[in-house]
Order: structure tokens, then C-alpha cells, then sequence
């Protein structure tokens, strides 16, 4: 019974803390506009207008956080060794 | 305390736990995190080049990453390693860095050493500038040369079900070629034949290929929209 309770809090603890985070309409909306274009010839870092029309702020944490959720050190790349010696 | 109070306490303290390892994971992109660490470096040349630029190479890593959010460096790849098949031990301030490249119809339209070249002339050259102002860096008659290493997403490959691929180039050159070429007093192509550079698709290596550098201003230029860099940071 106790394991139960504790396995139950600590789910809830984990839901509580991270949906407090990372819930928000704009932050879902944001986080899907987060990277710029780098082509050859043209740059932009797009971030979606609230539909109120203001535009939301955005801090690197922000950053940080949106790259732990996208693809940010899971491509495929050339391994270090192939590059250097330390 | 009752025993269910007790266990409640318990579970949530681990979550409390859990998350703040989740958080310290995580931010493992931080500033001085991108420093290589001095006990992987293999030769006393290279500790103490780390060790005595370590401060300066914090800074240095701090503006990056307040400042130009579009760029990250990868962790533990801003330092003094050699280059690959070097015999000797010639040491080079180098950065891998990854650029946030979305996918782009007109990026992915043009060739792959076409890409190269637009990277480089985009963040390369603009990277090998700022740490050839790091003087008290470059000066040290330990340095042999900088080196610039830029990853970016290969166009269509970051699609659903499909694992994303990063293209790379890795350049190095010798300080007083870097210098010369910064300061216009030797062209493209001189700098181009006489750095060492490679192109790599995923993990294949291509190689040498042609590489154009021309005048691009975007990363000195560029301001994100609603972006607000911590307070206190230097951004130049």
C-alpha cells in the first residue's frame, strides 16, 4: 500500500511540476516556430503572433528548453574522432 | 506525522528529486559547459593552453550563447585540440557549433558544397573573427591556428519516422593565414587552398570539396524578434 501511495505521488508530482511548464497555448505555439532559416541566402527567426497581437517574449532558456524537445543532438553526425585528437 | 503524510511527503520529495536531475540534464548547453574538459586533453601543450584561457574561453562561450540564440556550441567543443592526422602537436583554437537550420526549399535546392560554402561564408567567418579578437588567445605562441566546425540539418531528412542527418564542416587554419584573411590582405581562394577542411554527411566522410567564401553580414547583423538576451549580457 505504502509503494502504491509513494508511486502515486511521485507521478503526480512529476505531472504537476512539468505541466506547469510547458502547457500554455502560446508555448506550445512558439515552441513548433523556434528555429530560423539559414539558407544561403535569407534568415529569419519566425515566432507566431498571439491572437491578440502582441508577440511573446522569448529568453534563452526558452531556447534551451524547445531544443531539449526537438531533434537537437539526435542527428546523425560525424563522431568527434573523426575530426580531432585531444 | 501520520504514515500516509509521511509517504506522501516521500513521493513528492522524490519527484522534486527527479525533476531537478531532469533540469540539471538538460541544461547541459550551458556557457562553460561547452569547454572541452581539461582532463580529456592529451598533452601538456594543450592542458596548458586550457587551463590558462579557461576564463576567457567562458566569456567567449557566454556571448555565443546569449547572443546569438540561432547558434549553439556543442558541449565540450570550445578548447585546443589538434587536427586529425596531425604528427605533431600544433594546437588550434577551435568551435563546433551547431547552426538551427530548418528545413528550406530553396537550402535544400542548391548543392551540398554549394551548402558548405553558404554556411561558412554565414557562421564560419564570421566565427573565425571573433576568436581571432580574443588576443591574449591568439597570441600565445602555444596556438598554431583556429578552427571552425559547423553542423546543420541536411535538408529532408528531418522528417516523421526518418532520423535527422547533419551535414558538417570542419575547417583549420593557421593563425597568420586567418589573420591575413580577415584583414583582406589574402583572398578567398588563397585562405581556402591553404586551410585544411573537410565535409562530412552524417557520419560519411565526403571531403574536400570546392569551397566558396563570400561576404555575408547575417550573423553580425541579425536580431531575433522578441528575443530578450539575460540582462548583463555583452552582445556586440
Amino acid at each position: 500500500m505504502r509503494a502504491w501511495l509513494s508511486l502515486a505521488s511521485f507521478l503526480g508530482g512529476i505531472v504537476l511540476l512539468t505541466s506547469a511548464c510547458a502547457t500554455s497555448e502560446e508555448w506550445s505555439e512558439w515552441r513548433g516556430h523556434t528555429t530560423h532559416f539559414a539558407s544561403g541566402t535569407h534568415g529569419v527567426f519566425s515566432l507566431r503572433n498571439n491572437k491578440d497581437g502582441s508577440n511573446p517574449r522569448v529568453a534563452r532558456t526558452d531556447v534551451d528548453a524547445a531544443r531539449a524537445e526537438n531533434w537537437w543532438g539526435k542527428a546523425i553526425t560525424v563522431s568527434p574522432e573523426q575530426i580531432f585528437q585531444n | 506525522m501520520s504514515r500516509y503524510d509521511r509517504t506522501v511527503r516521500g513521493g513528492l520529495l522524490a519527484a522534486l528529486l527527479f525533476y531537478g536531475v531532469s533540469l540539471t540534464a538538460q541544461a547541459y548547453a550551458a556557457p562553460a559547459d561547452a569547454l572541452m574538459p581539461i582532463e580529456k586533453y592529451t598533452t601538456p601543450k594543450a592542458r596548458g593552453l586550457a587551463n590558462a584561457h579557461r576564463l576567457r574561453l567562458i566569456e567567449f562561450s557566454e556571448q555565443i550563447y546569449n547572443c546569438m540564440p540561432w547558434l549553439a556550441v556543442y558541449p565540450g567543443r570550445l578548447g585546443f585540440p589538434k587536427y586529425k592526422d596531425s604528427a605533431d602537436d600544433d594546437r588550434y583554437l577551435s568551435m563546433w557549433i551547431w547552426v538551427d537550420q530548418r528545413e528550406n526549399a530553396d537550402f535544400a535546392a542548391v548543392p551540398q558544397d554549394r551548402r558548405a560554402s553558404a554556411m561558412f561564408s554565414r557562421y564560419g567567418v564570421d566565427m573565425l573573427r571573433r576568436m581571432a579578437a580574443l588576443s591574449d588567445v591568439v597570441d600565445d605562441s602555444n596556438l598554431s591556428g583556429l578552427s571552425v566546425v559547423l553542423s546543420w540539418l541536411k535538408p529532408g531528412t528531418s522528417r516523421p519516422g526518418q532520423k535527422p542527418v547533419n551535414e558538417t564542416l570542419a575547417l583549420f587554419v593557421d593563425k597568420a593565414t586567418a589573420a591575413d584573411f580577415l584583414a583582406k590582405r589574402v583572398g578567398s581562394e588563397e585562405f581556402v587552398s591553404r586551410a585544411k577542411f573537410n565535409l562530412f554527411d552524417g557520419e560519411s566522410l565526403v571531403g574536400r570539396v570546392p569551397l566558396e567564401v563570400w561576404e555575408d553580414s547575417f550573423n553580425t547583423t541579425y536580431k531575433v524578434t522578441n528575443y530578450d538576451p539575460p540582462k548583463g549580457a555583452k552582445c556586440q
